[in-house]
């Protein structure tokens, strides 16, 4: 990457230094712990817009929405992107309604009424597990390596360890402001990439023209079992315990509404632009510009984008290629920022899990906010630790995203629903079969298609053979989920007490 | 133009003013909070 200049260094440095003064500077203007981790139940429609937005945008998104733009077209935002929106709506008119009803601090609180103890033990273990942040350490390994030419254990390192500084020092207030400047930079640096990438590849309609006519079909070439998959992990904003957590730190329960509203044209925007940026880098391998070669002196022929970039690498490389210099820089930042982000309201939500849902009431039930506050800060550090240790030691980041993505739906998804709604489901047997079978079923599997099954390149996931048929590792919410209902039900029908 | 640049101007435009207009209003929620932050200290 020797095209990236010192303004760009520079504009990366000023970035960073930033964010950690941020940490610092509310490092000891905590009160209390709903200070600290729902800051004080204070935010407005537009922190919520910002915080909500740059939290779910991580490098998997930015590469993986790219990714697909890259190989399939505009088939990325319409069988993709699109339907998580329905799961956003569902999210601002049905539940966020219903979880402000109670004073809930976290998703295991909710398990806890409802259930008891031990099923707010499972989901604050399940909440830990799928907050770690070991695709974010991963991905700062792999930008630290592509952005400033680092080991990959050293970006992981300087990178996450900044995210990790001002999460620790400055709680939620911290995450929730340096979202914030990570919104606008996204949001800004992203806009102003499209006009440049027109202006490197020659215009919309070259990219009309160059493109297979399936790059501009709505459904691709992709099967439509393929997109109801990617359509369902969509289900997973459902029980997001940083949703959660957003929806229990708004002021109101308006706010929330009214933030994802104006969120999801935001969100749409974010992804289409992604799209077609790849779309973009796509047709750059088809176009050729003439150039001097550095050897020869020759004129010689040569595409805008090397056709054999990955298409993961499609999105950055278009960028390299069309942003000038201190744009460049702010792209990068921005790509950093879209980490930053989500790495640091994951770590917090863990941290969270470790000292509100399992060591007040399992330990010490009369702990004081302090107390609580600093086991927050240990649990960050620990997820931290926890992230690190599996992002140096996993060879397949990918059946390591599939697992932790399918393990929250699959342990809490049926408990929570079923109890926010129907009151009489409320069996403390009914949550601890439906949570714990759905946990213990998603560990069990995942573990056995990862140890016994071969990871196929082309697949980008794990398969194993079963019944003659190929069964990937992402099927596997399609069994566990069903094993969590049945739970549900044998422990409702087993259940004569309990709460109701 | 086709539809589909058209559209994606138009995703442009609320993604960059868009973000802006959240982020000032965020500037003028954020500094009230600051206060509140200030006058606690």
């Amino acid at each position: 990457m020797g095209v990236i200049s010192t303004i760009d260094y520079v504009i990366i440095a000023i970035y960073l230094a930033g964010m950690v003064g941020v940490g610092l500077w509310f490092a000891k203007k905590h009160t209390d712990f709903d200070d600290f981790f729902l800051a004080g139940r204070s935010l407005t429609t537009p922190l919520l817009i910002t915080t909500l937005i740059s939290t779910y945008y991580g490098i998997d998104v930015l590469f993986g929405d790219s990714q697909l733009g890259f190989t399939d077209g505009v088939v990325a935002w319409f069988g993709y992107a699109r339907p998580t929106y329905a799961f956003f709506l569902i999210a601002a008119f049905l539940l966020a309604q219903r979880l402000r009803e109670e004073d809930f601090k976290s998703l295991p609180d909710i398990l806890d009424k409802y259930y008891g103890k031990n099923t707010r033990y499972v989901g604050a273990v399940t909440s830990f597990i799928y907050s770690l942040p070991a695709l974010s350490l991963y991905g700062f390994g792999m930008l630290g390596d592509v952005i400033l030419g680092w080991e990959p254990i050293v970006g992981m390192l300087v990178l996450g360890g900044i995210a990790l500084v001002y999460t620790l020092t400055g709680g939620f207030w911290a995450v929730v402001l340096t979202d914030s400047i990570q919104f606008v930079l996204m949001c800004v640096v992203l806009a102003m990439a499209f006009p440049f990438a027109m202006n490197l590849i020659g215009g919309f309609d070259i990219m009309i023209e160059k493109l297979e006519p399936s790059y501009f079909d709505s459904m691709g070439d992709i099967s439509l079992w393929l997109i109801i998959i990617y359509a369902s992990t969509g289900l997973a904003i459902l029980v997001e315990p940083t949703f959660y957590q957003r929806v229990f730190a708004a002021k109101s329960y308006k706010n929330i509404r009214n933030a994802l509203i104006i969120g999801i044209f935001i969100w749409g925007s974010y992804d289409w632009i992604i799209t077609i940026l790849a779309m973009a880098a796509k047709t750059g391998t088809l176009i050729g510009k003439t150039i001097i070669d550095p050897g020869t002196g020759e004129l010689i022929q040569k595409t805008i984008i090397d056709p054999g970039v990955a298409p993961d690498a499609a999105l950055l490389t278009v960028m390299v290629a069309a942003l000038p210099a201190g744009a460049l820089g702010l792209f990068m930042a921005g790509v950093l920022s879209t980490e930053m982000s989500t790495l640091d309201s994951y770590c917090l939500v863990a941290g969270g899990n470790v000292a509100y849902d399992i060591y007040k009431p399992a330990i010490k039930p009369d702990a004081t906010d302090q107390e609580l506050i600093k086991t927050t800060r240990y649990g960050i550090l620990l997820s931290w630790v926890l992230g690190f240790a599996m992002a140096v030691s996993f060879e397949q980041m990918l059946g390591l995203w599939v697992f932790m993505a399918s393990i929250l739906i699959s342990s809490v998804l049926v408990p929570i629903l079923l109890g926010l709604y129907v009151p009489k489901f409320r069996k403390p047997l009914a949550g601890f079969l439906s949570a714990g079978l759905g946990l213990f079923s998603t560990v069990i599997l995942n573990v056995y298609i990862m140890m016994n099954g071969t990871f196929d390149l082309e697949e980008e996931t794990y398969i194993v053979q079963w019944l003659g048929i190929d069964f990937l590792q992402e099927f596997v919410m399609y069994i566990t989920l069903p094993i969590s209902l049945i739970g549900f039900f044998i422990g409702l029908a087993l259940d004569k007490g309990g709460r109701s | 133009m086709s539809s589909w640049e058209t559209f994606t101007w138009i995703t442009v435009l609320i993604l960059s003013f868009g973000s802006i207009a959240v982020f000032v209003f965020f500037v003028k929620d954020i500094r009230q909070i600051l206060k509140k932050f200030q006058k606690e200290k």
